[in-house]
Protein backbone atom coordinates (compact mmCIF):
# COMPACT_ATOMS: atom_id res chain seq x y z
CA UNK A 1 0.00 0.00 0.00
CA UNK A 2 1.24 3.66 -0.93
CA UNK A 3 1.69 6.50 1.64
CA UNK A 4 -1.07 8.11 -0.49
CA UNK A 5 -3.46 5.22 -0.22
CA UNK A 6 -2.60 4.63 3.38
CA UNK A 7 -3.71 8.40 3.91
CA UNK A 8 -6.92 8.01 2.22
CA UNK A 9 -7.74 4.83 3.68
CA UNK A 10 -6.99 6.73 7.47
CA UNK A 11 -9.52 9.58 6.42
CA UNK A 12 -12.33 7.68 5.22
CA UNK A 13 -11.92 5.50 8.63
CA UNK A 14 -11.91 9.10 10.69
CA UNK A 15 -14.57 10.55 8.01
CA UNK A 16 -16.74 7.44 8.49
CA UNK A 17 -16.61 7.55 12.38
CA UNK A 18 -17.87 11.36 12.61
CA UNK A 19 -20.44 11.58 10.11
CA UNK A 20 -21.84 7.70 11.51
CA UNK A 21 -24.77 9.39 13.01
CA UNK A 22 -24.40 12.82 11.89
CA UNK A 23 -25.74 11.62 8.41
CA UNK A 24 -28.86 9.27 10.11
CA UNK A 25 -32.19 11.11 10.67
CA UNK A 26 -32.53 11.76 15.00
CA UNK A 27 -34.05 9.20 16.70
CA UNK A 28 -37.61 9.72 17.85
CA UNK A 29 -36.55 9.54 21.24
CA UNK A 30 -33.55 9.16 22.91
CA UNK A 31 -33.79 5.40 24.50
CA UNK A 32 -31.82 3.92 26.94
CA UNK A 33 -28.22 5.54 25.30
CA UNK A 34 -29.54 9.29 26.27
CA UNK A 35 -28.07 9.40 29.66
CA UNK A 36 -24.91 7.48 28.08
CA UNK A 37 -24.64 10.39 25.42
CA UNK A 38 -25.25 13.11 27.73
CA UNK A 39 -22.46 12.05 29.94
CA UNK A 40 -19.53 11.05 26.63
CA UNK A 41 -18.39 14.63 26.41
CA UNK A 42 -17.78 15.33 29.89
CA UNK A 43 -15.87 11.47 30.43
CA UNK A 44 -13.86 12.11 26.71
CA UNK A 45 -12.54 15.61 28.34
CA UNK A 46 -11.92 13.83 31.68
CA UNK A 47 -10.20 10.95 30.01
CA UNK A 48 -8.39 13.29 27.49
CA UNK A 49 -7.10 15.64 29.85
CA UNK A 50 -5.76 12.73 32.49
CA UNK A 51 -4.05 10.48 29.18
CA UNK A 52 -2.48 13.59 27.85
CA UNK A 53 -1.15 14.44 31.82
CA UNK A 54 -0.79 11.02 33.05
CA UNK A 55 1.22 9.80 30.39
CA UNK A 56 2.43 13.16 28.18
CA UNK A 57 4.87 10.99 25.61
CA UNK A 58 3.03 7.87 25.67
CA UNK A 59 4.24 6.08 29.02
CA UNK A 60 3.12 6.99 33.11
CA UNK A 61 5.82 8.98 33.89
CA UNK A 62 5.77 12.16 36.83
CA UNK A 63 6.37 15.24 34.97
CA UNK A 64 5.55 19.09 35.54
CA UNK A 65 2.33 18.09 33.21
CA UNK A 66 1.01 16.82 36.79
CA UNK A 67 1.43 20.56 38.20
CA UNK A 68 -0.47 21.39 34.76
CA UNK A 69 -3.35 19.60 36.22
CA UNK A 70 -3.20 20.47 39.95
CA UNK A 71 -3.08 24.23 38.72
CA UNK A 72 -6.10 23.53 36.47
CA UNK A 73 -8.23 22.47 39.16
CA UNK A 74 -7.09 25.32 40.98
CA UNK A 75 -7.40 27.41 38.84
CA UNK A 76 -11.15 25.71 38.16
CA UNK A 77 -11.74 26.54 42.00
CA UNK A 78 -10.88 30.46 41.83
CA UNK A 79 -12.22 31.13 38.66
CA UNK A 80 -15.62 29.89 38.95
CA UNK A 81 -14.97 27.02 36.30
CA UNK A 82 -13.63 29.72 33.93
CA UNK A 83 -12.35 27.74 30.46
CA UNK A 84 -9.54 30.93 30.31
CA UNK A 85 -8.76 30.73 34.06
CA UNK A 86 -8.62 27.06 33.97
CA UNK A 87 -6.07 27.13 31.57
CA UNK A 88 -4.13 30.10 32.50
CA UNK A 89 -3.41 28.88 36.15
CA UNK A 90 -2.50 25.54 34.69
CA UNK A 91 -0.03 26.30 32.35
CA UNK A 92 1.55 28.77 35.06
CA UNK A 93 1.83 26.25 37.39
CA UNK A 94 3.13 23.99 34.26
CA UNK A 95 6.01 26.31 32.95
CA UNK A 96 6.43 27.57 36.74
CA UNK A 97 7.78 23.81 38.02
CA UNK A 98 9.25 23.50 34.72
CA UNK A 99 11.43 26.41 35.30
CA UNK A 100 12.18 25.21 38.74
CA UNK A 101 13.19 21.63 37.99
CA UNK A 102 14.95 22.27 34.97
CA UNK B 1 -22.69 33.91 7.41
CA UNK B 2 -19.78 36.42 8.59
CA UNK B 3 -22.15 38.66 10.11
CA UNK B 4 -23.89 35.87 12.38
CA UNK B 5 -23.84 36.33 15.60
CA UNK B 6 -23.26 32.84 17.10
CA UNK B 7 -20.84 32.22 13.67
CA UNK B 8 -19.03 35.87 15.65
CA UNK B 9 -18.81 34.22 19.28
CA UNK B 10 -17.26 31.10 17.51
CA UNK B 11 -14.36 33.00 16.17
CA UNK B 12 -13.91 34.81 19.33
CA UNK B 13 -13.68 31.22 21.29
CA UNK B 14 -11.79 29.66 18.92
CA UNK B 15 -9.27 32.32 18.23
CA UNK B 16 -6.53 31.06 20.86
CA UNK B 17 -7.24 27.42 19.30
CA UNK B 18 -5.72 28.71 15.84
CA UNK B 19 -2.78 29.59 16.88
CA UNK B 20 -2.11 26.58 19.45
CA UNK B 21 -3.50 23.97 16.50
CA UNK B 22 -0.96 25.67 14.67
CA UNK B 23 2.15 25.31 16.31
CA UNK B 24 0.70 21.91 17.01
CA UNK B 25 0.49 21.45 12.87
CA UNK B 26 4.03 22.58 12.92
CA UNK B 27 5.17 19.54 15.06
CA UNK B 28 3.41 17.49 12.59
CA UNK B 29 4.56 18.64 9.84
CA UNK B 30 8.00 18.30 11.37
CA UNK B 31 7.75 14.95 12.25
CA UNK B 32 6.19 13.59 9.05
CA UNK B 33 8.85 14.79 6.48
CA UNK B 34 10.88 13.27 9.12
CA UNK B 35 9.50 9.84 9.21
CA UNK B 36 9.40 9.98 5.14
CA UNK B 37 6.52 11.52 4.08
CA UNK B 38 7.21 14.14 1.45
CA UNK B 39 5.97 17.69 2.03
CA UNK B 40 2.87 17.54 -0.67
CA UNK B 41 1.93 13.92 1.01
CA UNK B 42 2.15 15.35 4.83
CA UNK B 43 0.28 18.73 4.29
CA UNK B 44 -2.38 16.62 2.41
CA UNK B 45 -2.74 14.28 5.55
CA UNK B 46 -3.61 17.54 7.34
CA UNK B 47 -6.38 18.75 4.58
CA UNK B 48 -8.15 14.86 4.06
CA UNK B 49 -7.29 13.50 7.45
CA UNK B 50 -7.99 16.45 9.96
CA UNK B 51 -6.94 14.48 12.74
CA UNK B 52 -3.73 15.17 15.17
CA UNK B 53 -4.26 11.94 17.27
CA UNK B 54 -4.74 9.42 14.41
CA UNK B 55 -1.92 11.56 11.81
CA UNK B 56 0.69 11.12 14.98
CA UNK B 57 0.31 7.75 15.63
CA UNK B 58 0.07 7.54 11.83
CA UNK B 59 3.47 8.88 11.39
CA UNK B 60 4.68 6.68 14.33
CA UNK B 61 3.70 3.77 13.01
CA UNK B 62 4.33 4.42 9.10
CA UNK B 63 7.96 1.83 9.62
CA UNK B 64 5.62 -0.85 10.90
CA UNK B 65 3.45 -0.88 7.48
CA UNK B 66 -0.49 -0.33 6.97
CA UNK B 67 -1.97 -2.84 9.25
CA UNK B 68 -0.99 -1.64 12.46
CA UNK B 69 -1.64 2.43 11.10
CA UNK B 70 -5.16 1.40 10.78
CA UNK B 71 -6.19 -0.61 12.96
CA UNK B 72 -4.85 2.38 15.42
CA UNK B 73 -6.98 4.52 13.08
CA UNK B 74 -9.71 2.71 13.65
CA UNK B 75 -9.35 2.56 17.46
CA UNK B 76 -8.78 6.34 17.69
CA UNK B 77 -11.50 6.81 15.73
CA UNK B 78 -14.12 5.09 17.76
CA UNK B 79 -14.88 7.92 20.20
CA UNK B 80 -16.49 9.77 17.23
CA UNK B 81 -19.19 7.70 16.98
CA UNK B 82 -21.04 8.70 20.20
CA UNK B 83 -19.73 12.30 19.52
CA UNK B 84 -21.48 12.13 16.23
CA UNK B 85 -24.56 10.76 18.03
CA UNK B 86 -24.11 13.92 20.74
CA UNK B 87 -23.51 16.43 17.79
CA UNK B 88 -26.30 15.22 15.97
CA UNK B 89 -28.66 15.31 19.38
CA UNK B 90 -27.56 19.18 19.61
CA UNK B 91 -28.00 20.65 16.41
CA UNK B 92 -31.49 18.67 16.17
CA UNK B 93 -33.30 18.71 12.44
CA UNK B 94 -30.95 20.11 9.49
CA UNK B 95 -30.15 19.50 6.12
CA UNK B 96 -27.83 16.50 5.25
CA UNK B 97 -25.32 18.50 3.93
CA UNK B 98 -24.69 20.32 7.04
CA UNK B 99 -24.37 17.24 8.68
CA UNK B 100 -21.88 15.83 6.14
CA UNK B 101 -19.99 19.01 6.65
CA UNK B 102 -19.86 19.41 10.33
CA UNK B 103 -18.74 15.89 10.45
CA UNK B 104 -15.86 16.72 8.72
CA UNK B 105 -14.07 18.77 11.71
CA UNK B 106 -15.77 17.01 14.41
CA UNK B 107 -12.58 16.81 16.32
CA UNK B 108 -12.25 17.05 20.22
CA UNK B 109 -11.12 20.84 20.61
CA UNK B 110 -14.50 22.06 18.37
CA UNK B 111 -16.70 19.78 19.66
CA UNK B 112 -15.91 21.02 23.29
CA UNK B 113 -15.96 24.43 22.80
CA UNK B 114 -19.82 23.69 21.14
CA UNK B 115 -20.88 21.63 23.80
CA UNK B 116 -19.98 24.67 26.15
CA UNK B 117 -21.41 27.36 23.59
CA UNK B 118 -24.80 24.47 23.59
CA UNK B 119 -24.68 24.53 27.25
CA UNK B 120 -24.94 28.35 27.16
CA UNK B 121 -27.49 28.25 24.53
CA UNK B 122 -25.89 29.31 22.29
CA UNK B 123 -28.46 30.77 19.36
CA UNK B 124 -27.00 28.84 16.07
CA UNK B 125 -24.92 25.99 17.33
CA UNK B 126 -24.16 25.44 13.54
CA UNK B 127 -22.71 28.82 12.69
CA UNK B 128 -20.96 28.26 15.77
CA UNK B 129 -19.42 25.35 15.03
CA UNK B 130 -18.51 26.23 11.39
CA UNK B 131 -16.56 29.18 12.83
CA UNK B 132 -14.16 27.03 15.50
CA UNK B 133 -14.25 24.19 12.43
CA UNK B 134 -12.65 27.29 10.54
CA UNK B 135 -10.04 28.64 12.63
CA UNK B 136 -8.90 25.20 14.09
CA UNK B 137 -8.68 23.71 10.31
CA UNK B 138 -7.25 27.04 9.22
CA UNK B 139 -4.61 26.58 11.75
CA UNK B 140 -3.90 22.98 11.59
CA UNK B 141 -3.37 23.15 7.47
CA UNK B 142 -0.87 26.12 8.37
CA UNK B 143 0.81 24.63 10.62
CA UNK B 144 1.61 21.51 8.83
CA UNK B 145 2.32 23.18 5.79
CA UNK B 146 4.73 25.16 6.95
CA UNK B 147 6.31 22.37 9.64
CA UNK B 148 6.50 20.53 6.03
CA UNK B 149 8.13 23.01 3.89
CA UNK B 150 10.35 25.16 6.26
CA UNK B 151 10.04 23.53 9.69
CA UNK B 152 13.33 21.53 9.61
CA UNK B 153 15.12 21.76 13.21
CA UNK B 154 12.06 23.19 14.94
CA UNK B 155 11.10 21.77 17.68
CA UNK B 156 7.35 23.17 18.90
CA UNK B 157 7.15 20.14 21.69
CA UNK B 158 10.10 22.18 23.82
CA UNK B 159 7.72 25.22 24.11
CA UNK B 160 5.17 22.62 25.92
CA UNK B 161 2.05 22.97 23.99
CA UNK B 162 1.17 19.68 23.85
CA UNK B 163 0.25 20.33 27.61
CA UNK B 164 -2.15 23.05 26.86
CA UNK B 165 -4.33 20.01 25.42
CA UNK B 166 -5.30 18.67 28.03
CA UNK B 167 -5.61 21.66 30.37
CA UNK B 168 -8.16 22.91 27.46
CA UNK B 169 -10.29 19.60 28.24
CA UNK B 170 -10.46 20.77 31.60
CA UNK B 171 -11.22 24.02 31.10
CA UNK B 172 -13.93 22.73 29.04
CA UNK B 173 -15.04 19.60 31.84
CA UNK B 174 -14.90 21.78 34.92
CA UNK B 175 -18.38 23.93 33.63
CA UNK B 176 -20.08 20.43 33.03
CA UNK B 177 -19.98 18.79 36.55
CA UNK B 178 -22.36 19.89 38.34
CA UNK B 179 -24.72 17.23 39.62
CA UNK B 180 -23.62 13.50 41.57
CA UNK B 181 -23.98 12.13 38.33
CA UNK B 182 -21.47 14.07 36.60
CA UNK B 183 -19.26 14.14 39.65
CA UNK B 184 -19.35 10.47 39.64
CA UNK B 185 -18.67 10.23 35.83
CA UNK B 186 -15.39 13.23 35.81
CA UNK B 187 -14.07 11.07 39.18
CA UNK B 188 -14.58 7.46 36.96
CA UNK B 189 -12.75 9.10 33.95
CA UNK B 190 -9.72 10.07 36.02
CA UNK B 191 -9.44 6.29 37.72
CA UNK B 192 -10.10 5.00 33.80
CA UNK B 193 -8.17 7.19 32.32
CA UNK B 194 -5.23 6.27 34.79
CA UNK B 195 -5.78 2.59 34.60
CA UNK B 196 -6.22 3.17 30.27
CA UNK B 197 -3.03 4.22 30.76
CA UNK B 198 -1.37 1.11 32.10
CA UNK B 199 -3.46 -1.57 30.68
CA UNK B 200 -4.27 -0.14 27.23
CA UNK B 201 -2.40 0.49 24.15
CA UNK B 202 -2.38 4.23 23.21
CA UNK B 203 -4.82 4.18 20.37
CA UNK B 204 -7.19 2.74 22.87
CA UNK B 205 -7.28 4.88 25.73
CA UNK B 206 -9.24 8.41 25.90
CA UNK B 207 -12.27 6.14 24.14
CA UNK B 208 -11.84 3.00 26.15
CA UNK B 209 -11.88 5.33 29.52
CA UNK B 210 -14.35 8.01 28.25
CA UNK B 211 -16.97 4.61 27.25
CA UNK B 212 -16.38 3.27 30.54
CA UNK B 213 -16.72 6.26 32.76
CA UNK B 214 -19.98 7.62 30.70
CA UNK B 215 -21.73 3.95 31.65
CA UNK B 216 -20.60 3.83 35.10
CA UNK B 217 -22.42 7.29 35.30
CA UNK B 218 -25.22 6.59 33.54
CA UNK B 219 -25.64 3.60 36.11
CA UNK B 220 -26.00 6.03 38.98
CA UNK B 221 -29.75 7.31 39.67
CA UNK B 222 -29.88 11.11 39.01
Amino acid sequence: MSDLALILAVAAITYASRASFLLRPAPAHEGRSGPFLRLFPLALFVALATVGLVAPDGEPAVTPALAGGAGAVVGAIVTRRSLVGVVVVGAGFFYLVRWLVG
Amino acid sequence: MLRHPSFRRGLRDGFLLFFAVALFGVGFGVLAVQAGLPPWLASLASVVIVSGAAQFTMVGLLAAGPGPVLIAAAGLALRHVPMSAALSRMIGERARQVRAALAWVLVDETFGLTVNAARRGEEDLVAYKAAVDLELYSGWVTGTVLGAYVGAGLDPARLGIDVLFPLLFLGLAAPLVRSRREWVTALAAVAAGVMAVVVLPPAWRETGAAAVAAAVGAAVRE
